[in-house]
């Protein structure tokens, strides 16, 4: 912080030039694609960098591994298009709406679930969210199996489909639903970078680390992980509600399938959790080769992407646990003139005993 | 004036009586040990103390309010703060951050939590560690981060569990000195020591636990001396020789 500010104006960081050129290029991107099933696949690695970021707050920073974050995904997606179809309210007002339920629908949840330690909280989220999937799968209120369509927005004159902002629906070209999509991402971003600076970061890295610890400082536990869940389930909500506008149809099995919830988790968890870059590069990353291999494989294969998504989390754990942003770290250390690694536990003791030993002492005279 | 009260606490564990009725007092501006041999029940009293569980029976009353069954995390904000016997640094966080993570029970501003912070390294004597993972520290450091972070949430009251365990007797010299400093700052101290040697010069008062029940409480010499505290503590071969130094 300190050296931040010392350093003369001119000096601008690096990191906000890259930040500078890679908002230009992703603003350009629609206009280079062209294509729609090409900016689909773009579209895709927005939601999921969105959905993995907002699933990086609770299972990041707080260490609380959800496999059930498709349940507030899915909620926030049929809250607004119950709203819209029924009601006709604006799914703008829907995305709210459904972030509050989604919100209230985690506290509720949270409260016994996370006194359940470690996996037995995972198993816990893939039961709840299949008990909710299960739920809207029998709702004939909802459509049950069958699903939902999102009204069309037509011109009233013409009848033909048109663009309208009120019904949040772009039915002349996909590059509007980029440019929300790319807000969103934003808007998750900051809200992390806000959440890793402030009280409630640290004490979710405490939470992760040693829960015990954490309580005999004063950090009320089961509160924070509340926080953090509620925080983690309005924001999937409010991608859900995009999704559905972006697909104008839903089912349970869409929005609410146990495969969403893991691929969500193994974004973050491939471009490495607890980091604000994290879950965007591991979106970037897998979002694509999974479309591909999808696309190449169809309908024969359905199972074969689960299994690679088996595979590559065996992979990350055994061989690079902090994602690909420990890779890069790695590697830009190693290229570096000195390294800016925290030193080794030898280093540090042989390091550290001659000043500290006298240490106290100047502290004292 | 007492700042902690302690009536007839005791705790079970099923059949296991861990503390049986034990009653004391510490008052303001105090250090005072609590010893006994391996197994008397001193880590479990600190427990019910912190609010880690509940005692079965009795009270505890801190600055005049029963905490009786208080969980941890809210006898913090009411000034009593604990170390653990076994190291507990989040090694993840660096040094710093560690005792932010105390700090923030004063504020909520980050900014200050590092000011914090800052002042207890430089206290602690750990300023120039404060951008080490807690995972890479050795353990004496580790024992200061525990103390630093512990001082950072502000408390009245210090509890510490086996603070010297592990320690060389270099580091123990230094640990008996930051404990005097923090004294000095007008924090009372409990501390719970296997290590007998430490706590007889700096406590100000010593109470021993032996299977669960206080045996002798009083001034450390008067302690040392105790027939019963030294069979019990340090075991009977030195009763004899102990009385004959003693009254001969």
């Amino acid at each position: 912080m300190t050296t931040a500010t010392a350093r003369p104006i001119r000096a601008i960081p690096r990191s906000w030039i890259a930040l500078g050129v890679l908002a230009l290029a992703l603003l350009a991107l629609p206009l280079v694609l062209r294509s729609d099933s090409r900016l689909n696949i773009a579209i895709l690695v927005l939601v999921y960098a969105a959905l993995a970021q907002a699933w990086n707050i609770l299972g990041g920073f707080a260490g609380q591994i959800s496999l059930g974050n498709a349940a507030f995904f899915g909620i926030g997606a049929y809250t607004s298009t119950v709203l819209l179809s029924r009601w006709e309210v604006t799914p703008w007002l829907g995305m709210l709406a459904g972030a509050l339920v989604a919100a209230i629908f985690a506290v509720i949840i949270g409260y016994p679930v996370f006194r359940l330690g470690g996996h037995y909280f995972a198993i816990a989220t893939i039961a709840l969210a299949e008990i909710v999937y299960t739920i809207f799968n029998d709702w004939e209120w909802v459509g049950g199996a069958t699903g939902m369509l999102i009204p069309f927005a037509r011109d009233i004159e013409t009848g033909r489909p048109t663009n309208s902002l009120y019904y949040l629906q772009f039915n002349l070209g996909k590059a509007p639903y980029f440019y929300i999509a790319l807000a969103l991402v934003v808007l998750v971003t900051v809200v992390t970078v806000i959440v890793d600076r402030s009280k409630l970061g640290y004490y979710l890295r405490a939470i992760k680390n040693d829960q015990d610890a954490a309580r005999a400082l004063g950090v009320h536990v089961l509160r924070y992980k509340l926080i953090a869940i509620a925080i983690s389930a309005a924001f999937s909500a409010v991608i859900g509600t995009f999704y559905a506008q972006y697909l104008l149809y839903i089912d349970p099995e869409t929005t609410m399938r146990l495969e969403l919830s893991v691929l969500i988790a193994l974004v973050a968890i491939l471009g490495g959790v607890g980091t604000v870059a994290g879950p965007l590069v591991g979106a970037a990353v897998l979002i694509p080769a999974a479309e591909l291999t999808r696309q190449q494989l169809g309908g024969s294969g359905n199972a074969i992407d689960l299994i690679l998504y088996g595979a590559l989390i065996v992979l990350i754990s055994i061989f690079q646990p902090n994602g690909l942003m420990g890779l890069v770290q790695r590697l830009r250390h190693r290229g570096g003139p000195r390294p800016t690694a925290t030193p080794t536990e030898q280093q540090a003791t042989a390091r550290e005993e001659a000043p500290m030993l006298g240490g106290y002492e100047e502290e004292r005279g | 004036m007492a700042l902690l009260e302690l009536d007839a606490i005791t705790k079970r564990f099923g059949g296991l009586v861990a503390n049986h009725e034990v009653t004391f007092q510490v008052d303001r501006g105090e250090i005072v040990g609590l010893i006994g041999p391996n197994g008397a029940g001193k880590t479990t009293l600190f427990n019910c103390i912190s609010g880690f569980f509940p005692p079965t029976s009795g009270t505890v009353r801190f600055d005049g309010t029963d905490v009786t069954g208080w969980p941890a995390e809210r006898l913090v904000h009411q000034g009593m703060v604990r170390t653990f016997q076994v190291v507990r640094t989040f090694p993840d966080l660096t040094v710093r951050e560690n005792v932010m993570i105390g700090a923030f029970a004063r504020t909520n501003s980050a900014s200050t939590a590092r000011k914090i912070a800052d002042e207890m390294l430089e206290f602690t004597g750990l300023a120039p560690r404060a951008d080490v993972l807690g995972a890479n520290l050795p353990i004496a450091q580790k024992k200061r981060v525990e103390l630093a972070r512990a001082l950072a949430t502000g408390p009245q009251l210090l509890m510490l569990d086996e603070v010297m365990a592990g320690l060389t007797p270099a580091e123990r010299v230094q640990a008996v000195e930051l404990i005097r400093a923090i004294r000095a700052r007008g924090i009372t101290v409990l501390l719970v020591e296997h290590v007998m040697e430490v706590v007889m010069p700096i406590s100000d008062r010593v109470i021993v636990l032996d299977s669960g029940r206080k045996i002798a409480e009083g001034p450390p010499q008067a302690i040392v001396e105790n027939p019963e505290v030294i069979a019990a503590y340090l075991g009977e071969k030195y009763r004899p020789r102990r009385e004959e130094t003693g009254e001969g």
